[in-house]
């Protein structure tokens, strides 16, 4: 469908993105021990009607990102570091308290994980959602009432009157999902942060909460960020793929760009190890084994010029020469909207790249 | 581009936190949780009142008795004729073998060296202290069929002072059975050796204690003013038991000779003596009772909850390592002992049994278990489903050893944390129950001397209320303190939560 | 619901039966035993054999002679609202009147054999004339068993005055204090005529007269309390066989009054000092936890939890005498009365405060009673704000940083609805529960307090209850207290269901 879009829409690309982050960095305090650096400067946008994912192994500041543009992250122990969320003009990391109040839910709506406890079990569903809309608009509690009935028909709750009585605990996780994103959507936010909203799915489940997802967006020009860990769905779903490691992106490009040509080895080594049915392997390669080859790392400077693919954990002979030893690592374009994380050379540095955007078409 | 506000060097990315890059060094759980309690000043002071509340436990008889410690019988020309020690004769077995054990355990537990580490030391005086336990147990028996039975005896035999060694070796060999019987019990079995040294002490104590002359001290502080000997007292002269009619409710600091009814001892060593902290409405010293009341806050304390946690801990494990029908019936009786109100029941009980300090032990360890069970329960419960005891289980390994090796440990920790506010409870239901006159017999107790403070005439003698109050907040405070130092030290969650 | 409390209400049965059962059995063991108390009353009579006689009969009166269980199960029988047996009947007095109960054997039957058993012939008369006589023989019945009683007594006398007489070997079977167990000399020679030897028959002999007397005594007031001068008590369903009736808690022989009389001025006085204590300590405790929680690790939290922790450490017994020597000794302060619940001109005093016409200031009944309860109240309510306040700390922390709390973030909630509707109604739960730990132990707390204040509630009660040994009094102010914690945390249970959606009731 990405695809499609693009040939339809060429002139589309003057657009601005609906949000962009920029080289947003954020640290924890750990007690005694070292500070956590959880993202170190991530760059990514958001377009309206766009499906952003957002991929990468287990702590590598998703999640993280995702909640500093909601100003989620609880402070202290977390601290912004340096960077900016643009979103509407203004930046989202400097928005005063009684700001972003309007902006949480209102603007930019998000879902979580875990749907089996992220509903507050002593309230109803109706009360839940009414909530939400109650804070947004200037409704009264029997029109918020329509409008949360109206959400929970939209989602594909059968009985949304009946079921605006009944308690979470009387829903299963996948219906619990649905009204997560009923309450999200109720509001009509122009952009929606999905936080893994169906890892604790069944597949069943899965695919129909993801459909639902795209149905709803296509509606109300809704731009999305998907973080998920399930390659098959940011193929169906995703229109542009961040792919991040160690709190920062190694690699930025159009979705069916990156399926069939990933420049960045830790890209290639996360698309290797995904068994192919048609393939037969004897057995599955690890990402380590990919990006501990050195040889991986050759493709992209024959290809993109004298750039070498950033590693946190390269082999200090195989690293070219820095231009700052402090900043060792840049986003560079190394061709028309394919970004991949790099070594800050001297060369890099000379010619800075502009920050990840690739407009729906 | 702009690169991050460096953080220093030492910063990790989360990624490297998911691979355990920049965790701290693991240190052993028990020392981890004492470094942290020992950042806490407030469980410091706790600690320095206990061991000063320990100190004064186990010598009060040589700081605080009526007895001299030498006394010298002169001629009618001041030479001297014999050479006494009362002191020494009066001192019971328990006395000698408090003293001895404290006076070379403590300095050999914190400055000894030798094969076995500190806390191997401190495990032999645990062992020490858990024979002593079941002296105590096996003391409170003797006495309740003593007087259920009428045999003479039997009578004998639990009068301490007269030699506790028939108890003193069955205990030993109490221990030692249950040393070899249970398994958990392991590391005490390597330490044998000092709880029969321990045993055989005892025996060579209720020797020495066996005869043993006392003096009348009324007679020597007459003999002392008439010049007919010369005595050298202990700091305080003036035992628990001791009491003098003519001295009754004397305010704190007065000077004897300055009463009316003492007036003629002016000029002598007792008519030279202040009275510090006043004495109470039947002449009986408060800063001597008070120093000997340490000994029962102290032991009541420890010994009821001692026994509470071992009840607590074995229905505890019995439910949750059985669960179905053991569990359901056992945790009815839990209920109904958790629905009553404890101290009326302890009331009731104190009321109608012997008023003696062991049954006093014994029934606050009876009514104060169910936390420790609950927690116990709670705690197997959840270790059931973890997969080292279900492997454990897996491997084949008998239910026993699962029990003891595997559950029990991690089971039981919980309860040793909460283990230091049932001590603090304990202490504050003995005073209550003293306060309510309902405390052991003939011993001195900072509940009993409270009592007194509002005599039935209605007035308030405020010495009464002050010091043995303070006594009594402080050493409940002490280990409500290191309780929840222990607590925030080893509770995981509630540390993440005070973050 | 109704089924849940049903069933709530019937699982309390087996507790209260499994607490009163042990304090029965604590109040049995203890050395003396239960009658230990008589022998205090006993003790005003000059006469040892006297005495002797009177504990006898008290004994039997109260059948302390029978194994526990026994006596367990006739208390339960008395107290259970389900009864067996005979129908008692309700005196014109208010007091329950039981069937005669039947004579002990006379002892040493192989010795002295027993009169044969006979049967008197009596017809009572009809209307007022069998109330009389009911009363009359009533007292008949009652005052020849006493003797009957005494007499069994003087018998048991006679025989260990006897085996002291002979010696050795016999005396080791005596009692330790000096009583005879006839059984246990069913083999001791007789025969003879030592001086003691006389008296035993002589004793036997006034026994068995005494026991013919009795015997035809208790037969005709049986008869006539079959015709039934007075109404039956309760509800009757099959007459002399089941009925249904209030639980009767006996007579406390410290006092001479029913049991329930007592328990009926005491437990309203205690249950108001712990239901005005409750309120204080939530309304103290919740919002502080709350505040620490939200500024958690800042000034607030650290104060408040230190202040608590010191506040907890203070035993009710030393804030009550300093309390009361401090604030209301005249010596000192003496701004609070030192005991009772109100003044002793209470009973002619108004409600409500009132000034007048001279302009003098009244305080009335109300500010009176506020007065008098301020000190106890004090001393209840303190200790429990650690507790509470800590566990509902924990509760916040713990769902401040739980999922729906993010979520309702992530709506845009403002953070002091976020803290009080989101965070705050979730800890609840926990505090409701907490009740269960905190309600047993402050009605155990106020038994200390009303000692320490003569207040003249359910501690008072009992701690005079141990003093003379009044087994009755105990075990129904056992039976009481037992009964109002649990209810109240029944209470408890249904507020929680109500609470948490959670919760179905069946
Ligand atoms: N509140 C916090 N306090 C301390 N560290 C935190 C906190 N939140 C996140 N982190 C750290 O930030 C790192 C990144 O976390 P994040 O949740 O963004 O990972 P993620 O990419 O979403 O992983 P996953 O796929 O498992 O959800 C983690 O390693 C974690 O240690
Ligand atoms: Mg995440």
């Amino acid at each position: 469908m990405a695809a499609h879009d693009m040939i339809a829409k060429p002139a589309a690309r003057t657009l601005e993105p609906l949000m962009s982050v920029e080289d947003l960095a954020v640290s924890f305090d750990n007690g005694s021990g070292p500070r956590i650096q959880a993202v170190a400067g991530v760059s990514m946008s958001v377009y309206p009607r766009q499906t952003l994912a957002v991929v990468g192994e287990s702590g590598c500041g998703k999640s993280v990102t995702a909640m500093s543009s909601m100003q989620l992250i609880p402070r202290p122990p977390g601290c912004f570091d340096a960077g900016r969320i643009m979103f509407g003009g203004r930046n989202l990391l400097e928005l005063p308290e009684h700001e972003m109040l309007k902006v949480r839910g209102g603007q930019i709506a998000m879902i979580f994980q875990e749907p089996m406890t992220s509903l507050n079990p002593v309230y109803t569903i109706g009360d839940q959602i009414m909530e939400a809309v109650l804070l947004h608009q200037a409704v009264s509690p029997d029109e918020a009432a329509g409008i949360a009935i109206k959400a929970m028909a939209d989602v594909g709750i059968r009985d949304p009157e009946g079921r605006m009585r009944a308690y979470p605990h009387q829903f299963s996780g996948g219906m619990r999902q649905r009204v997560m994103i009923a309450m999200a959507l109720a509001c009509r936010p122009s952009l929606l942060l999905a936080d893994e909203p169906t890892t604790a799915l069944d597949v069943t489940i899965q695919k129909q909460i993801l459909e639902l997802l795209r149905g709803l967006q296509q509606s109300s020009d809704m731009g999305m960020m998907l973080i998920t860990h399930n390659l098959g769905v940011v193929a169906e779903n995703a229109d542009v793929v961040c792919c991040m490691y160690a709190g920062r992106v190694v690699e930025y490009a159009p979705v069916t760009e990156l399926f069939d040509r990933p420049l960045h080895p830790y890209t290639r080594g996360l698309f290797r190890c995904i068994p192919g049915l048609s393939e037969l392997r004897n057995r599955l390669v690890t990402v380590e084994e990919v990006v501990a080859d050195p040889r991986e790392y050759e493709g992209l400077r024959s290809e993109a010029g004298p750039v070498v693919p950033w590693w946190p954990f390269m082999d200090q002979s195989q690293r070219p020469a820095l231009d700052d030893p402090s900043r060792p690592y840049a986003l560079v374009e190394v061709s028309p909207d394919r970004w991949v994380g790099c070594w800050r050379t001297p060369e890099v540095a000379r010619h800075p790249s502009r920050p990840p955007r690739i407009a729906p078409a | 581009m702009t690169e991050p506000r460096p953080s220093g060097p030492a910063a990790v990315s989360g990624v490297e936190v998911m691979r355990g890059i920049g965790a701290q060094e693991a240190k052993g759980f028990w020392a981890d949780a004492w470094d942290r309690v020992r950042r806490r000043p407030g469980a410091m002071l706790g600690m320095a009142w206990i061991a000063v509340m320990g100190f004064f436990a186990v010598f009060a008889p040589l700081i605080a008795n009526a007895h001299p410690i030498r006394l010298e019988r002169l001629g009618a020309d001041g030479q001297v004729l014999a050479v006494e020690w009362p002191l020494f004769a009066y001192l019971s077995p328990t006395d000698w073998l408090l003293m001895i054990a404290t006076a070379f355990g403590v300095p050999w537990v914190f400055f000894g060296s030798g094969r076995l580490g500190r806390s191997g030391r401190i495990g032999v005086l645990i062992g020490l202290a858990m024979q002593a336990g079941a002296t105590i147990v096996l003391a409170a028996l003797l006495i309740w069929a003593a007087e259920g039975s009428g045999i003479e005896s039997l009578e004998r035999l639990t009068r301490l002072d007269a030699g506790p060694w028939p108890l003193v070796l069955a205990s030993a060999i109490i221990m030692a059975v249950l040393a070899i019987a249970v398994p958990i019990a392991a590391p005490v079995m390597r330490r044998l050796g000092p709880i029969l040294g321990a045993a055989a002490l005892g025996f060579v104590l209720s020797w020495l204690a066996g005869g043993r002359t006392l003096v009348n001290h009324e007679q020597v502080i007459l003999d002392e003013a008439a010049g007919k000997v010369r005595a050298t007292w202990t700091l305080i002269p003036w035992s628990s038991q001791y009491t003098r009619s003519d001295m009754v409710g004397i305010a704190p600091g007065t000077r004897v000779a300055d009463l009316e009814k003492t007036a003629s001892f002016k000029g002598t060593p007792f008519g030279e003596r202040r009275v510090l902290l006043g004495t109470d409405a039947i002449g009986g010293d408060v800063l001597g009772q008070m120093l000997w009341a340490c000994r029962l806050s102290i032991s009541i304390g420890l010994v009821s909850t001692g026994i509470s946690v071992v009840l607590g801990v074995t229905i505890g494990a019995l439910m949750g390592f059985f669960g179905g029908w053991v569990d359901l019936l056992l945790y009815r009786v839990v209920e109904i002992f958790m629905s009553v109100p404890t101290l009326f029941v302890l009331i009731v009980a104190a009321g109608v049994l012997p008023r003696n300090t062991y049954v006093m032990m014994a029934i606050i360890g009876f009514f104060s278990w169910t936390g420790a069970a609950r927690f116990t329960r709670a705690e197997f419960l959840k270790l059931r489903k973890m997969d080292f005891v279900q492997a454990a289980q897996a491997a084949g390994l008998p239910v026993r050893a699962v029990l003891f090796r595997h559950m029990l440990p991690n089971g039981i920790t919980p309860v040793l944390v909460d283990a230091s506010f049932a001590i603090a409870a304990a202490i504050t239901i003995e005073a209550t129950l003293s306060f309510l006159g309902l405390g052991p017999d003939g011993q001195a107790s900072w509940g009993k001397l409270l009592s007194s403070a509002t005599a039935a005439t209605g007035t308030f003698v405020w010495w009464l209320a002050v010091f043995p109050g303070l006594a009594i907040f402080l050493s409940v405070l002490s280990y409500n303190m290191l309780g929840e130092a222990m607590r925030d030290a080893i509770d995981p969650k509630l540390r993440k939560a005070a973050h | 619901m109704a089924t849940y409390l049903l069933r709530r209400l019937l699982l309390m049965i087996p507790t209260v039966l499994g607490i009163t059962l042990m304090v029965f059995m604590l109040v049995a063991l203890a050395p003396g035993g239960i009658g230990a108390g008589l022998a205090v009353q006993g003790g005003q009579m000059s006469d040892t054999s006297k005495v002797a006689q009177m504990q006898a009969y008290l004994e039997d009166r109260y059948g302390l002679n029978d194994n526990v269980f026994v006596q367990y199960a006739r208390w339960l029988g008395r107290v259970s609202p389900l009864k067996f047996g005979t129908t008692p009947l309700v005196a014109p007095t208010g007091d329950l009147v039981r069937e005669p109960r039947d004579l002990p054997e006379p002892v040493m039957a192989w010795a002295f054999p027993a009169p044969a058993a006979f049967i008197v012939q009596y017809t009572p008369p009809s209307g007022e004339a069998l109330v009389e006589d009911f009363k009359r023989l009533q007292r008949e019945a009652e005052g020849t068993r006493r003797t009957y009683v005494g007499s069994v007594r003087g018998v048991k006398d006679a025989l260990a005055d006897h085996v002291r007489a002979i010696g050795a070997p016999w005396t080791a079977r005596l009692e330790p204090k000096g009583g005879a167990d006839p059984e246990r000399f069913r083999d001791l020679p007789l025969d003879g005529d030592a001086p003691t030897l006389v008296k035993l028959r002589a004793a036997a002999a006034t026994m068995h007269a005494s026991w013919s007397e009795a015997e035809a005594a208790r037969q005709r007031a049986t008869i006539a309390f079959l015709a039934r001068p007075y109404p039956a008590a309760g509800i009757e369903i099959i007459p002399n066989a089941f009925s249904l009736g209030a639980p009767d808690f006996g007579v406390a022989f410290s006092r001479n009054r029913p049991v329930w009389d007592l328990i009926a001025t005491a437990l309203p006085v205690t249950i108001l000092i712990n239901f005005i204590a409750f309120p204080i300590i939530y309304l103290v405790a919740v919002p502080t936890g709350v505040l620490a929680s939200v500024r958690r690790g800042g000034a607030f939290d650290v104060i408040s939890g230190l202040m608590f922790l010191l506040l907890y450490s203070i035993p009710v017994v030393l804030t009550g005498v300093f309390a009361i020597g401090f604030l209301a000794n005249n010596q000192y302060l003496g701004w609070f009365p030192v005991s009772g619940l109100h003044d002793s001109a209470a009973a002619t005093m108004t409600f409500m405060p009132y000034t007048d016409a001279a302009g003098a200031w009244h305080r009335g009944w109300l500010i009176d009673m506020v007065w008098h309860l301020a000190l106890p109240v004090l001393c209840l309510v303190y200790a429990g704000f650690a507790v509470l306040s800590k566990q509902t700390r924990a509760a916040m922390l713990e769902n401040f940083s739980s999922d729906y709390v993010r979520t309702a973030r992530a709506k845009g909630v403002p953070s002091r609805d976020v803290i009080i509707s989101h965070v705050l109604r979730n800890s609840l739960l926990p505090l409701i529960t907490m009740f269960v730990g905190i309600f047993p132990a402050m009605l155990g707390g106020s038994v200390v307090v009303e000692r320490i204040f003569t207040i003249p509630g359910m501690g008072s009660l009992v701690i005079e209850a141990i003093n003379l040994r009044d087994r009755e009094l105990i075990l129904a102010n056992t039976f009481m207290i037992s009964s109002v914690s649990l209810l109240a945390l029944l209470l408890a249970d249904i507020l929680y269901a109500l609470c948490d959606p959670r919760v179905a009731y069946d």
